[in-house]
């Protein structure tokens, strides 16, 4: 997907013109045919019923009087600004987004630096610590809403061990808190994401490449920055961009473990919008899915223009 | 080529393998069986084996039907009971709350009961209380299974440990035991304060436990002048009052504590008192945390003038219009408002029973339930009050109220900015009303 | 991920050797990593730990870090109070049918979309990224008043179905990268020896680049085996429900039961951590395969 935008400058073009129309129609079939199953699908189950309820957005759609669902233009939309706690959401959403990310890339990176080199064990130690990937955002969230149980939970028992608390504290109860805690589970759920991705990118990066590097003397540190960040950079900025994108767009964590609660300060869009989705309230809902989709949109736009220029100077 | 062209049939093959394979099993009624989905939503384990074990019988009763009980998790419930009604598939008898059944008859999901129940066998057997919630606007939409109504769920051994004689009868004693009783160093609170989800609801209870005098006992957000009850000074004692339990006597993680956590809070032993419906008695006896003789419930709290004001809660079973399976819907209905299944699902789930008489038994008079005998038997102290929870901006009031109990809880709000919010809200909604 | 592809042998892992040696880097290595094992595993001990405790000892000062009288009931009871054996079959049924269908399908497109150049194909990947922006809500109603007049709502096969369409983008795009380090050589060769392109595609390239369907299938699995909203929206009855939709309804109205809950985590972890154990070699080796350089 997002290669084609990236690869667009030097695109694999091995046909010639000549060459190419009798390509066209004696593949058109080939294509089609190929594609076909993959279009219907994602059509059918995903965009079809993604415009039946887009267009919920710009009515007075709600299950609690479903009587009169009267289109009321951009009403919802501003209903939605105008709720105090849109800035709090907006707020704690780039927060999220970014306070899950960059731990996670920074963590993920060192984890798959000091895999990258082949040790005793090293499979164990992958099949080990790779394993929270495999768990559904649910249950993390789960698990971490019981570690931070404010009456018998582990982490203010560690805490208060330590030293480094006198009494139990409220982890879910208190907002600040709870974003920390939120965030806290989502590090530690997408780190492994983060540690495979580049992990498979460091081991593409030739063998020739860094000992030429080696023999010219370049320290570790510097072959690190000057050799195999570049190499792998495109493969980092493409692992940010799709990890943002669904770390926007993941409620889980925060569903299971807050809801959105202590009065909506842990909410980010996509809680809020199931708070509205299980209030009937599907117009408000709607509403805040198309302006996610919009802002991801526009977000995605200027960050792959962004790549493609860094790429090409 | 053909390749190609298998590849495409052999790709919608599967795509119509898949819709094939699933339509012979979608609920199909096959040689004359009828097979009845009910649909329930204010869902725990204990209940819904109970209810199945009831099914059991009607099944075993009704040759030829089965019904398939669909439990959503409580907090999707509605939606989903929602999402069912309005696809008109796959459902045909189900919970019906005081809550929901203005918003589920205005959509026209709700089948009118009204010409059947007149007939039925058992229909002069329910109290007069249930005969009379059910109906609403000349129609029946549902038959209620029970009532729910609060009392005070406390630690015997931690009051007696805290030198009190028994049990807080008022706000105010509940605010004293409760402070006395809380230390945080020993894990130990006082009250399992609701700061999430229905939070509002015990804010209310308290409200109109101070402003009873002037109450109107048929539309308790009002007082009998017709202001709300948020307008009346004795509010603002209310409201003190029980934002104290908060800051002097609950847990601070209860901020955010719903249903659920208060529950935990008290059976898992942290918290001395709990402000809950009978219902949850049931849960409380299987505690494996306190035993039995450590805890018991007393009535509902009074006010300033020594009464109390029981809001009444109810649901039941109704038959959604779009069901294909009427006659025996209704069967199922009637079934489980008779006089033996009733009985047996109100004890079991510790409601105040529909069956006129059931009250009597000696299983409302023993243990937990005692406080309930006390309050029926005093009507003038505990006063049963009826709210509007049947408007159509109930859900909307929910929502709104609960945002600004968390909002106190969090010093984003005062008390007096409450009041002075929720009265202009009952105060607009009421005008534009008429 | 995406794609992430171009050109790429499969390097046989990281620099050469170097005689070893003590180094402040080395030990900040081992330290580093040892502290993260530690911070990985502690939540599964701590679910693991809990999921043992007798009922009683779950909710007791002081917190005990290896229970004092292990015991099964909360497994028990997590049999006894729900078909959590049936919940397992389900989240298999409807993972391994989804996910594997997905992968079919998605290696079909993704291979034209490596191949040939034609219009459209902007459009057709475009499409597929908006896919991974759009919030699962806010097609949920519709979807399920879709598959109700399809009589499948609540029915695996209507889950599975919808899940397809779910891991179809992700899939193509992630086997597109593998394909396009695929030399044209080795299908046109094929082709030239009598075979159709499908006979090509499957007998040629498809057993030359296991490992990285063998990851995309597993990011299927994963994927579905973990999705909780759609499974809970469309599926009603016990019978058809998959483990995130049942460990949601754990919560119920009265308790939030930590102790079976743990023993649900337990039981639905694990045998995904095993498949992990079993196939982390293959998924790296299989994402390498797919990765960019640039």
């Amino acid at each position: 997907m997002t290669a084609t935008a990236i690869r667009a400058p030097h695109a694999r073009v091995q046909h010639g013109p000549g060459r190419r129309r009798t390509f066209r129609r004696r593949h058109a079939l080939t294509i089609l045919g190929f594609l076909a199953p993959a279009i219907v699908f994602v059509c059918w189950f995903t965009y079809f019923p993604m415009l039946q309820g887009a267009h919920m957005a710009f009515r007075d759609w709600n299950l609690w009087d479903l009587t009169s669902t009267p289109w009321v233009g951009l009403a919802n939309f501003a209903t939605i600004v105008s709720d105090p706690v849109f800035p709090v959401v907006a707020g704690n959403t780039v927060v999220w987004v970014v306070g899950s990310i960059v731990p996670q890339l920074v963590i993920g990176f060192l984890v798959a630096l000091a895999l990258w080199r082949r040790f005793r064990f090293r499979g164990l130690y992958q099949a080990l610590v790779f394993y929270p990937w495999a768990v559904s955002g649910f249950l993390v969230g789960m698990l971490f809403r019981w570690m931070f149980n404010a009456e018998f939970g582990v982490v203010n028992d560690l805490l208060m061990k330590a030293g480094a608390i006198e009494a139990p504290l409220p982890w879910l109860a208190e907002p600040r808190l709870a974003m920390v805690a939120v965030i806290t589970a989502n590090v530690w759920y997408g780190v492994t994401f983060f540690a495979i991705m580049i992990l498979a990118a460091l081991q593409s990066v030739p063998d020739d490449v860094l000992e030429a590097a080696a023999i010219d003397g370049a320290g570790t540190v510097r072959r690190l920055f000057s050799i195999v960040i570049p190499y792998i950079w495109t493969t980092l900025a493409l692992t940010v961009l799709l990890r943002a994108i669904w770390t926007f767009n993941s409620p889980e964590i925060i569903y299971a473990m807050t809801a959105g609660g202590p009065a909506g300060r842990t909410h980010i869009v996509t809680t809020w919008m199931i708070e509205y989705t299980q209030q009937g309230s599907y117009g408000l809902a709607s509403a805040i899915g198309l302006a996610v989709m919009v802002v991801l949109f526009v977000f995605c736009a200027f960050y792959l223009t962004a790549i493609r220029r860094v790429n090409q100077r | 080529m053909n390749r190609t062209r298998a590849a495409v049939i052999a790709s919608l093959a599967t795509i119509s393998l898949f819709a094939l394979t699933a339509c012979t099993g979608a609920g199909a009624a096959q040689d004359g069986a009828v097979r009845l989905q009910m649909v329930e939503s204010l869902t725990n384990p204990a209940r819904t084996a109970l209810l199945r074990e009831l099914l059991d019988e009607f099944e075993a009763e009704n040759p030829g039907v089965t019904v398939d009980l669909v439990s959503p998790p409580t907090d999707q419930a509605d939606q989903k009971l929602q999402q069912m009604l309005q696809s008109g598939r796959g459902i045909d008898v189900l919970e019906v709350r005081d809550s929901t059944v203005g918003a589920f008859s205005n959509n026209g999901w709700l089948y009118d009961l009204s010409d059947d129940v007149t007939g039925w066998a058992g229909w002069d057997d329910l109290t007069d209380n249930a005969q009379a919630v059910t109906a609403e606007d000349g129609a029946r939409y549902f038959v209620p299974y029970g009532f729910y109504g609060l009392s005070l769920f406390y630690r015997t051994d931690l009051v007696e440990e805290a030198g009190f004689d028994g049990p807080p009868a008022s706000w105010e004693e509940l605010l004293e035991q409760a402070s006395a009783i809380q230390d945080p160093s020993q894990n130990t609170y006082g009250y399992a304060f609701r700061g999430g989800q229905n939070g509002f609801s015990n804010v209310v209870a308290a409200v109109e436990a101070y402003t009873i005098d002037d109450l109107d006992v048929e539309d308790a957000y009002r007082l009998e002048d017709g202001s709300t009850i948020f307008s009346a000074p004795e509010a603002q004692d209310a409201v003190d009052t029980y934002f104290s339990l908060f800051e002097q006597a609950s847990p601070p993680s209860a901020v955010s504590w719903g249903y659920p956590e208060m529950v935990e809070g008290f059976t898992n032993g942290s918290t001395a008192f709990l402000l809950q419906d009978p219902e949850v008695i049931a849960t409380v006896s299987e505690s494996t945390t306190i035993t039995e003789d450590q805890w018991s419930t007393a009535p509902l709290l009074t006010g300033p003038t020594g009464k109390a004001a029981q809001p009444l809660a109810t649901a039941g079973w109704g038959v959604a219009e779009a069901s294909e399976h009427k006659e025996e819907a209704v069967k199922l209905v009637e079934f489980l408002s008779g006089e033996e299944p009733a009985t047996r699902f109100a004890q079991g789930n510790s409601l105040v029973p529909i069956i006129d008489g059931a009250g009597e038994d000696p299983f409302y008079s023993e243990g937990p339930w005692s406080s309930y005998v006390t309050m029926t038997e005093d009507p003038d102290t505990y006063v049963n009050v009826v709210q509007p929870r049947g408007v159509s901006w109930w859900t909307e009031w929910e929502q709104k109220a609960d945002q600004d109990v968390q909002a106190v809880l969090l010093g984003d709000m005062t008390t007096s900015e409450l009041l002075e919010a929720w009265d202009t809200f009952w105060t607009e909604k009421y005008a534009a009303e008429q | 991920m995406t794609t992430l592809v171009q050109t790429t042998r499969v390097a046989p892992a990281a620099p050469r050797r170097r005689p070893s040696r003590v180094t402040a880097g080395s030990v900040a290595r081992v330290v580093g990593l040892a502290l993260w094992l530690v911070l990985t595993l502690f939540p599964l001990y701590w679910v693991v730990v809990t999921s043992f405790k007798s009922p009683g000892s779950i909710n007791r000062w002081p917190l005990e870090y290896w229970p004092s009288e292990p015991s099964i009931d909360n497994y028990t009871e997590l049999f006894a109070t729900s078909s959590f054996g049936t919940f397992i079959g389900n989240s298999l049924v409807v993972a391994l049918v989804a996910g594997a269908t997905a992968t079919l399908i998605a290696l079909l497109s993704a291979y034209v979309l490596a191949r040939f150049e034609f219009r459209g194909k902007g459009a057709v990947l475009g499409a597929f990224l908006l896919t991974q922006m759009i919030p699962a809500f806010i097609a949920l109603g519709p979807l399920y008043a879709m598959l109700a007049d399809l009589g499948l709502v609540d029915t695996k096969p209507g889950l599975a179905l919808v899940y397809v369409a779910m891991c179809i983008p992700f899939s193509t795009v992630m086997l597109r990268g593998f394909f396009e380090n695929m030399p044209d050589a080795l299908e046109e060769a094929a082709m030239i020896d009598g075979c159709s392109r499908l006979g090509a595609l499957f007998r040629v390239l498809v057993p030359v680049m296991a490992p990285g369907i063998v990851a995309a299938f597993i990011f299927n699995f994963v994927n579905c085996w973990n999705e909780l909203f759609l499974s809970v929206v469309l599926m009603n009855s016990d019978a058809n429900k998959t483990i995130p939709a049942a460990l949601n309804g754990f919560i119920s109205t009265f308790n939030i039961a930590w102790g079976p809950m743990s023993a649900a985590a337990v039981l639905t972890v694990l045998p995904t951590m095993v498949l992990f154990a079993l196939a982390s070699r293959w998924i790296v080796e299989g994402l390498t395969a797919g990765s960019v350089k640039e």
